[in-house]
């Protein structure tokens, strides 16, 4: 395949991570990494890794955009009002993709809020270093993908209220009947007071950050971000190699508490700080304002202010309930779905993705959601049940100079030891008793992420 | 809020809900609904018969001076919307005008509110233009100046309700600085004295009967007696929710008016009018789905929160689209019948309709959950 005018004559391909959903293109290579547009995938040397999450290639896989024949859809008399989803982010849009796969004819509606651009969220955190704007990370214009898959895209359209008995969802501009509801809404910033969402800026969604991403193309400029937890950390080296000055504020005297031991911990602050983060552990911020030069103004619980151009605030999602309390769907940190059918306390409501709990707990991760859509598909079309297995994903944090990869799940109470310590890598792994529960390695070793 | 068991004492008027539900219920069966032609095509204004709907509690319910039962106010509007749309929104001003007058803590409003409460006096709210000025949709009509011991002013609301020489509303107005430039806004009582002359409005397709008026102020001094809030705004937030949640028992007495309409023929056209959608028992599942919703908002009226006030609207949506639709069915189910000009199921198409376009509209009902979901951002 390295022949070149054997590649010429054959169409790109895409291959796509199956950690995070990165997609390679090989006509557009990756020149972040060295690989020029025009790479073929097995030309990429084996020590390559996704530029978003960290894996290599063998973590990823032939993308073929599913070939969907979608017959031209008439208006019907008292037709079955069909599948209705809610939300057009990649749960939504994996939903749908996942249904059109199986069945072509089910009328199929998505509301959203935003246009239904397709984007990949992952990369918001690693996007402004790489100089991309808000045309560059959208794959597909929400009315293509919709025309594409046979949807009745209804954009820029909140969801009001739901009456599981009627089957009816309100939405700002009228009601809509299901017969199968998915709710895929995603999850929202949570904001404490001190944190005003018109001083904050927060990295959740396309639009917000497309804000963000305008202002800080105006020059270099200070940013400060308040959470030093997953996205705070990766905005933090994100805007610090786009030349920006980043000041990282943490409550907690460590970055991603809970989760890192301190050895890990001290690794990824001197890295942050190898890139000209400025890293405060253990301040609480009493309130930001803004003064009348423009910047704003951060106030510390003690110690002295702090005077940024912008403030974003990575403090931490949740699922607005809302919705679950109107409708009297079970809520308990995130909608409360079944842990192999995915469905909600309703039989006709399923949900996916960043708005769900799983027996008390969240999951917001790229990589199970591809799993919960072909679940969910197979039970709205009610086809043989395929049920969903539920496991910790990896976490991967996308701080390339210090990746960090966390297998498992850490608990405050389990037991860090040392297992190998270079001044390249750290693994560590977590116990609890005699029982294995996670396992982390801190570094720029390839290998060790491979496992 | 408060239920109304908490309510014990015998000298309290109106203190049993149920009592004051079958009374309300007793005089609209039995004197409104006779009159709902003369007030549909007359013009027949019914303050007679709202004189006695007051004085059997149907506009106090709500207020805290009468145990805070919201629950009971709308149950009232909804059974005379039940008979009589028309009436049904005056009860709906006056109850708002209570809640104004009580919720502005003005001893001389305060003063004034038991024999409004009892219907003795009566008075509506002119809120449609400022609601909608603070939502971006109009502008403001009416402009006052500070003057010495109050405001004076100046402008003419287009079309008022419920309202008469002797009575008086709610109104808003705006204060504007020197340069033009917004200071706030003031709400007060206007009383409809010599210095008012209502003008005749335009024939409207439906609600006669609710003495609607022109209403041009030139000059008019308003003085710390009629001062309901100053500045205005922060009450407004306040009282809100509980505004649009009194509406809803219009639309739900429209809508329960209809399937009764609509069962009343089953005997004689049940087998034709099988064919038809949007038959009784479906509207009533909705309609009862609706009232869970009510049921639970209708304990917090005061719940300032923003999901609150979503839910609200959310609710008084869909209470205007059910009314539309329960009344379109009440129509076709009842035929030619339903047709005449003396049948209640065509005069609800009007009451219906006005539902859905007193303010505040569907259309300004979803931009306004439109704008309380979309995301704040940094400027």
């Amino acid at each position: 395949m390295s022949d070149q005018n054997v590649d010429e004559t054959m169409p790109w391909r895409q291959y796509i991570c199956r950690a995070c959903g990165l997609i390679y293109d090989e006509a557009e290579g990756d020149p972040d990494s060295g690989l020029a547009p025009g790479t073929r995938f097995e030309d990429i040397p084996d020590d390559w890794e996704c530029p978003l999450c960290g894996v290599t290639k063998t973590d990823f896989e032939l993308f073929e955009r599913p070939e969907i024949k979608v017959p031209d859809q008439t208006t019907q008399f008292n037709r079955e009002p069909g599948v209705v989803v809610v939300g057009a982010g990649v749960a939504g849009w994996s939903a749908v993709e996942a249904i059109r796969t199986l069945d072509t004819t089910v009328p199929v509606t998505l509301v959203t809020a935003c246009n239904g651009d397709v984007y990949h969220k992952p990369e918001l955190s690693v996007a402004i270093s790489r100089g991309a704007d808000e045309s560059a990370l959208v794959r597909e214009s929400g009315s293509e993908a919709a025309k594409r898959l046979g949807v009745q895209l209804v954009s820029e359209t909140f969801v009001v209220g739901l009456s599981p008995t009627l089957r009816q969802l309100r939405t700002t501009r009228g009601s809509l009947n299901y017969t199968k509801l998915i709710l895929a809404q995603g999850a929202k910033p949570v904001l404490p007071a001190q944190l005003p969402y018109s001083q904050c800026w927060r990295v959740n969604d396309l639009s917000v950050w497309s804000g963000l991403q305008k202002v800080l193309t105006k020059g270099k400029q200070s940013v400060a971000i308040v959470g030093a937890g997953m996205i705070g950390c990766e905005l933090a080296e994100d805007f610090a190699r786009a030349g920006h000055s980043v000041t990282l504020l943490d409550r907690n005297t460590a970055p991603l508490s809970g989760l890192l031991p301190e050895e890990a911990a001290s690794r990824l602050v001197n890295s942050l700080k190898g890139l000209g983060v400025t890293y405060r552990g253990g301040v609480q911020v009493a309130s930001v304002s803004e003064p009348e030069n423009g910047k704003r103004r951060i106030e510390l619980e003690s110690g002295l202010p702090i005077e940024v151009d912008h403030v974003v605030a990575a403090t931490g999602l949740a699922t607005d309930n809302r919705l679950a309390l109107d409708a009297g769907l079970e809520f308990d940190q995130g909608l409360a779905v079944n842990s192999q059918t995915l469905c909600t306390s309703d039989p006709n409501i399923y949900a996916l993705g960043d708005c769900i709990s799983i027996k008390g707990m969240s999951c917001r991760f790229i990589e199970p959601i591809k799993h919960q859509a072909q679940t969910i598909a197979h039970g709205v079309l009610g086809l043989e049940p395929v049920n969903y297995d539920h496991s910790d994903p990896v976490i991967r944090l996308k701080t390339r100079a210090m990746p960090v990869v966390l297998h498992g799940q850490p608990s405050v109470r389990g037991i860090w030891r040392i297992i190998r310590e270079t001044p390249e890598e750290l693994v560590m792994e977590q116990y609890q008793g005699d029982k294995l529960i996670s396992r982390l390695s801190v570094g720029t070793s390839a290998q060790s992420r491979a496992a | 809020m408060n239920s109304a068991a908490e309510i014990t004492s015998s000298a309290t008027p109106w203190a049993d809900s149920a009592t004051v539900l079958a009374d309300v219920s007793d005089i609209a069966r039995d004197k409104l609904a006779p009159a709902a032609y003369r007030i549909d095509h007359e013009g027949y204004y019914p303050i007679d018969i709202m004189a006695q709907l007051g004085e059997a509690g149907a506009f106090a319910g709500h207020l805290d001076q009468y145990g805070s039962r919201y629950g009971l106010a709308v149950s009232s509007m909804h059974e005379i919307s039940r008979h009589c749309g028309s009436t049904g929104f005056m009860t709906w001003c006056h109850d708002v005008c209570g809640l104004y007058m009580e919720q502005s803590g003005n001893p001389a409003l305060l003063d004034r509110l038991a024999d409004h409460a009892a219907g003795r006096t009566f008075g509506g709210t002119a809120l449609s233009n400022p609601m909608k000025a603070f939502t971006g949709i109009e502008k403001m009509a009416l402009k006052a100046k500070k003057v010495p011991g109050g405001y004076s002013v100046t402008g003419t609301l287009p079309w008022v309700s419920h309202i008469a020489p002797g009575q008086y509303c709610g109104v808003i107005a705006a204060v504007d600085r020197d340069d033009g430039s917004r200071s706030h806004e003031i709400m007060f009582l206007l009383d409809i004295d010599e210095r008012v002359q209502l003008r005749k409005c335009p024939e409207f397709s439906g609600m006669e009967g609710t003495s609607t008026w022109a209403v041009p102020l030139v000059d008019y001094f308003v003085s710390e007696d009629q001062m309901i809030a100053d500045p205005v705004q922060p009450f407004i937030k306040r009282v809100r929710g509980a505004f649009i949640l009194l509406q809803l028992g219009m639309a739900t007495g429209v809508i329960q008016g209809s399937i009764d309409s609509a069962r009343e023929v089953e005997a004689s056209l049940g087998h034709v009018n099988q064919y038809l959608h949007n038959r009784p028992d479906e509207l009533q599942a909705e309609f009862d789905d609706m009232k869970v919703q009510a049921d639970r908002l209708l304990e917090t009226p005061f719940d300032g929160s923003k999901d609150f006030l979503i839910d609200v609207l959310d609710l008084r949506a869909r209470g205007a689209e059910l009314a539309l639709k329960a009344s379109q069915s009440a129509l076709l189910h009842q035929g030619a019948r339903g047709y005449l000009m003396t049948s209640a199921p065509q005069r609800r198409i009007r009451e219906a309709h006005f539902v859905a376009i007193v303010t505040p509209a569907i259309k300004h009902l979803r931009w306004e959950m439109a704008k309380q979901m979309q995301e704040e951002v940094p400027a």
